[in-house]
């Protein structure tokens, strides 16, 4: 298995937050499951590195778009889980616009 | 709402790191555990999956770090790792580190002593409730203008029926003979200062005891009100703090009197001038404190009572004012014959309640503002030098600073790491100013004349003193820290590249001129206050070894004060006849007599005399001199040197023709080119009694070494009755050898009569001294301070010049200059301007020195073992200063001083 380097540009770090948060948007879920949930979204074309989820995580907490709190799994063990706020809700809006124009705009210029 | 939580869970991560850490840990955990479990699922063997989540995750403690940055704990651990940097720094170089917790401690420090003294003679806060509604109450002559104190009668009217004021109150100091101090036995009686209050005095100011209770006006019937509340201070030393002196019973002028209570610390009374009261008694009882004072509630017009007002809830000074002169003109219609230009004047009572009349304010808010000035210019001086080092250590570090630069390193983090060497350097120094503040009471005990009662400022250390002192020291770092940060951290890629051709030098010249220029005005500066300390001290050597006029050796001195034990002048006489005859049949005496005041007393007397055809100035026609109440035999007992005629005599008895003795110096000032004996004066008026002259004694010191005049008359107590004098026991060993006996006498004689000021007349001499020890010790620390931040700016001049040259003088030194020519020519610029700090210096010290002319005692102000002492002592610390840095440079290694930069 190939490994995988972490691109850590601000590009990245900003489309790990709207991974998060779309992640999160389904349904909470703690750190290992988001990773797993972004993977099979992406149907494993999108493979985070899956440590540099947590300082994001962190990041989006302090922004105060998503909340967390210790739960039991199903099977029974102890994880943090976390939940999108209303405000998450409404910035993973503005960035998913935001994504869409700028996709849109790269798509416009690389057909032409 | 959110955003709330979110500020919540990065404060609680900020000072929580611990449980983040925690949890930080646990979440890692669990996300391993869960994709190894995952991969075993899928058929991975054990340990081949643990080794792929591990894979996976990515690096652990990349990502840890990522999460502390993210919480910003990174801010708080680059402190700590800047803190152990600047501590590695400091143990690299302990004299720099030395340096500057000195400099700067005593800088700071002095700032807080300075503005201690200013708060207390500015702010003097009285623990009083609302003490800014407090004001005083004086009375003011409406044709004169004179100010002056309400008579009592007036006081009760204003306080029970002006409505002028929420409360009136007033205090007074009166003299207490207290028998029963600490333990009862007479052995502990004292004469001390009281304060002789109103009832409702603690009320009107709203006070809480320490302990106890304060005077109420209802306690007690007047005249059976014999109760007495301490001065903090008097219960802590001379009760020892004991919380059972409350109800316990001393004498006070020879009635009981109950102690009900201890009044708040720093509580000295109204007055910030004045005698620090040891208790307070209430004025009912002052028939029994102030025998013989009968109508001394009775008067209108001029009294005797410090008034302190509370104005009414809301009212201004103004408004005040209005009401209470309004009802000072009734009372003048009312009462024609006392009152008829008695006028009323308020003054803030931040002011001091002193008498208005009294000529504090404006010369010693003047001074007090001017000590505050000096002492932060001294301190600004101090953070400009310590800046200079700090900026000449920087320019060492230059390098080092363009490669972090380059690498990457922010500016504000380099900043930061320089501000916090600051910091740390000067930790030392903030500390070692708290502990220079608290010298400020030590201090003013040396400032203040030495007397038998405690008088002075009483400077506290209040929240004021600690907010400025603060203050003072935030700005301190904040200047000699900062500026040298901002300096270092500019980007300096460029210079640094210009450097390696050498064109640095051209733009560093104005910078270095004017810190030379700063250094020869410290070098100036304390070259003066050297030489000024340097003539303090040599005069004090001198006038200790100069003629006082009187023998001081085996003296002993013991005061009574029998005026308030009631005694009448017949038995007074009786009394002080009898210990002499007792005393003086001691075997280890030699002789013994009353004087009142003797030399280098605590208190003064004076008298006028008439005589005929002598000029004055006084409306009366008298001569003003000063005078003691003496009795028979005192030249000897006191040593003097009677020169003509004969001494006062047994015979010189209330009957016989009033006789005196006078100094040379009066002799000469009344009678100038006859022969004094048997001139006559006529004492106090030109009507008074006539008094001959009978003998002249050699001019003698009797307040301090800078004592004008000599003038003195020596009147006999038998003749002209006194109710205070101390006896004089001249012993053949030490004087304090006799002292039980006595006392044995005294208390033989009346038990409740307490002695005071009990000391050998060396003692009392040194005491004398004790002002201009203290101008000394002033003088010479202030010169040694002078001399330390001078030797400071010097070195951080010299050392910049050595840094900023290092390439030069790796040029000289590979050209074949020789370590001695380099340490010449270092050393050189820094002679150069220390010549010029002495020659500035010294033409500054000749002026200084003739002003202070009149403060030296048999010294000429140009003293020349002062004028070559203090510039040798310059010229050494100079050599000191400059070798060290110098010797740097020659011990440069010629190639890397030229890569240097």
């Amino acid at each position: 298995m190939a490994v995988r380097h972490p691109l850590e540009s601000d590009a990245l770090r900003g489309s790990i937050d709207l991974l998060v948060l779309k992640a999160l948007s389904l349904a909470p879920m703690h750190g290992w499951g988001i990773g797993l949930r972004i993977q099979q979204i992406s149907r494993g074309r999108l493979e985070v590195n899956q440590g540099s989820l947590y300082p994001a995580l962190q990041r989006l907490e302090h922004r105060g778009d998503i909340e967390s709190a210790w739960q039991s799994t199903e099977n029974n063990r102890r994880a943090r889980y976390y939940t999108i706020t209303r405000q998450g809700r409404k910035a993973l809006g503005e960035e998913v616009d935001k994504w869409k124009r700028f996709a849109d705009t790269i798509a416009l210029v690389l057909e032409s | 709402m959110s955003l709330l939580k979110g500020f919540a869970a990065r404060m609680r991560s900020l000072f929580a790191s611990g449980a983040s850490e925690a949890r930080m840990e646990e979440e890692f955990r669990f996300h391993l555990t869960m994709e190894t479990e995952r991969l075993v699922a899928l058929g991975l063997p054990a340990d081949e999956a643990k080794r792929r989540a591990f894979v996976a995750f990515g690096g652990v403690d990349q990502h840890r770090e990522a999460m502390r940055d993210g919480r910003g704990t990174r801010l708080l651990g680059d402190f700590l790792s800047d803190v152990r940097y600047a501590l590695r720094a400091m143990r690299r170089s302990p004299g720099f580190a030395l340096a500057v917790a000195v400099t700067l401690g005593v800088g700071i420090g002095v700032n807080g002593i300075v503005f201690g003294f200013v708060n207390t003679l500015l702010f003097r806060p009285i623990p009083a409730r609302n003490a800014d509604e407090l004001v005083g109450v004086f009375t003011v002559d409406t044709k004169t203008g004179t100010a002056g104190l309400l008579a009592y009668q007036d006081f009760v009217d204003f306080r029970d029926r002006s409505g002028a004021f929420a409360g009136l109150a007033g205090e007074t100091g009166v003299p207490l003979n207290l028998v029963g101090g600490s333990d009862g036995s007479s052995g502990s009686a004292d004469m001390v200062w009281g304060g002789m209050v109103t009832e409702n005095f603690f009320s009107v100011l709203g006070m809480r005891p320490v302990i106890g209770r304060l005077f109420a006006e209802n306690d007690a019937p007047r005249g059976g009100n014999a109760f007495a509340v301490l001065s903090y201070e008097s219960w802590k030393q001379r009760f020892h703090g004991d919380s059972s002196v409350v109800g316990r019973v001393v004498r006070l002028n020879g009635a009981e009197f109950t102690i009900t209570g201890v009044a708040p610390p720093g509580f000295k009374g109204l007055r910030t001038f004045g005698f620090w009261p040891e208790m307070w008694i209430p004025v009912g009882m002052h028939n029994v404190i102030m025998p013989g004072s009968t109508n001394l509630l009775e008067q209108r017009g001029d009294g005797w009572i410090y008034v302190v007002g509370r104005m009414r809830p809301g009212w201004t000074m103004q408004r005040t004012q209005r009401a209470a002169g309004l009802f000072a003109s009734q009372l003048a219609t009312s009462y024609p014959a006392t009152n008829a230009t008695v006028g009323v004047t308020l003054l803030p009572g931040a002011s001091g309640f002193d008498h208005p009349a009294f000529v504090k304010p404006r010369v010693l808010v003047l001074a007090s503002t001017m000590g505050l000035f000096a002492s932060i210019v001294t301190l600004l001086i101090i953070c400009a030098n310590l800046a200079n080092m700090q900026l000449a250590r920087a320019a060492a570090r230059t390098q080092e600073i363009a490669i972090r630069l380059s690498l990457g390193c922010s500016r504000g983090r380099l900043a930061r790491q320089l501000l916090a060497e600051a910091l740390v350097l000067a930790i030392p120094g903030a500390v070692l100013a708290t502990f220079v503040v608290r010298l400020g009471p030590w201090l003013e005990q040396f400032m203040m004349p030495h007397l038998q009662f405690r008088v002075g400022l009483g400077a506290t250390s209040d929240y004021r003193v600690a907010l400025f002192t603060a203050g003072v020291a935030i700005l301190a770092v904040g200047l000699f820290g900062l500026a040298p940060a901002l300096r270092a951290s500019r980007p300096r890629l460029a210079p640094t590249a210009a450097n390696v051709i050498g064109a640095r030098a051209r733009g560093a010249r104005p910078r270095s001129r004017m810190r030379g220029l700063l250094v020869v005005m410290q070098l100036a500066m304390s070259v003066v206050l050297l030489v000024g300390g340097t003539l303090f001290v040599r005069s004090l050597v001198v006038a200790r070894g100069m003629d006082v006029g009187f023998d001081p050796a085996n003296r002993l001195l013991l005061s009574v004060n029998v005026g308030l034990q009631s005694y009448d002048a017949a038995r007074g006489r009786r009394f002080y006849d009898e210990v002499l005859t007792r005393t003086r049949a001691l075997p280890g005496v030699v002789t013994a007599a009353w004087a009142f005041p003797v030399p280098f007393d605590t208190y003064g007397r004076g008298v006028g005399f008439y005589v005929a055809g002598a000029q004055t100035n006084a409306k009366d026609g008298t001569i003003g001199t000063d005078a003691s109440f003496v009795s028979d035999g005192f030249v000897k007992a006191l040593g003097l040197r009677l020169q003509e005629g004969r001494e006062l005599a047994a015979g010189d008895t209330a009957g016989a023709p009033r006789v005196m003795l006078v100094s040379r110096s009066l002799a000469t000032r009344l009678w100038p080119g006859k022969n004094p004996i048997g001139q006559r004066a006529r004492q106090g008026s030109a009507s008074g009694p006539e008094v001959l002259v009978v003998g002249v004694v050699g001019d003698a010191t009797f307040q301090s070494l800078g004592d004008r005049s000599h003038d003195r008359a020596y009147l006999s107590i038998r003749q002209s009755y006194r109710d205070w004098e101390t006896l004089v026991v001249h012993t053949r060993a030490e004087p304090t050898s006799s002292l039980p006996q006595i006392r044995a006498i005294i208390s033989g004689l009346d038990p409740t009569l307490p002695t005071f000021g009990v000391m050998t007349m060396e003692q009392s001499v040194g005491s004398g001294f004790a002002t201009s020890r203290m101008a000394a010790g002033i003088a010479g620390f202030f010169a040694g301070l002078a001399l330390l931040i001078a030797a400071v700016g010097l070195y951080a001049v010299v050392a910049g010049n050595v840094h900023e040259r290092t390439r030069e003088i790796g040029v000289r030194l590979a050209l074949g200059s020789t370590p001695a020519g380099v340490l010449r020519f270092i050393m050189s610029g820094g002679a150069r301007l220390a010549t010029w700090g002495l020659c500035i210096g010294i033409v500054c010290a000749v002026g200084v020195a003739r002003l202070m002319a009149g403060l030296l005692y048999g010294l000429s102000p140009s003293d020349p073992l002062t004028f070559a002492l203090a510039p040798a002592v310059l010229v050494a610390v100079v050599v000191i200063a400059t070798y060290l840095p110098a010797r740097r440079a020659v011990k440069l290694d010629p190639i890397a001083a030229l890569r240097s930069e």
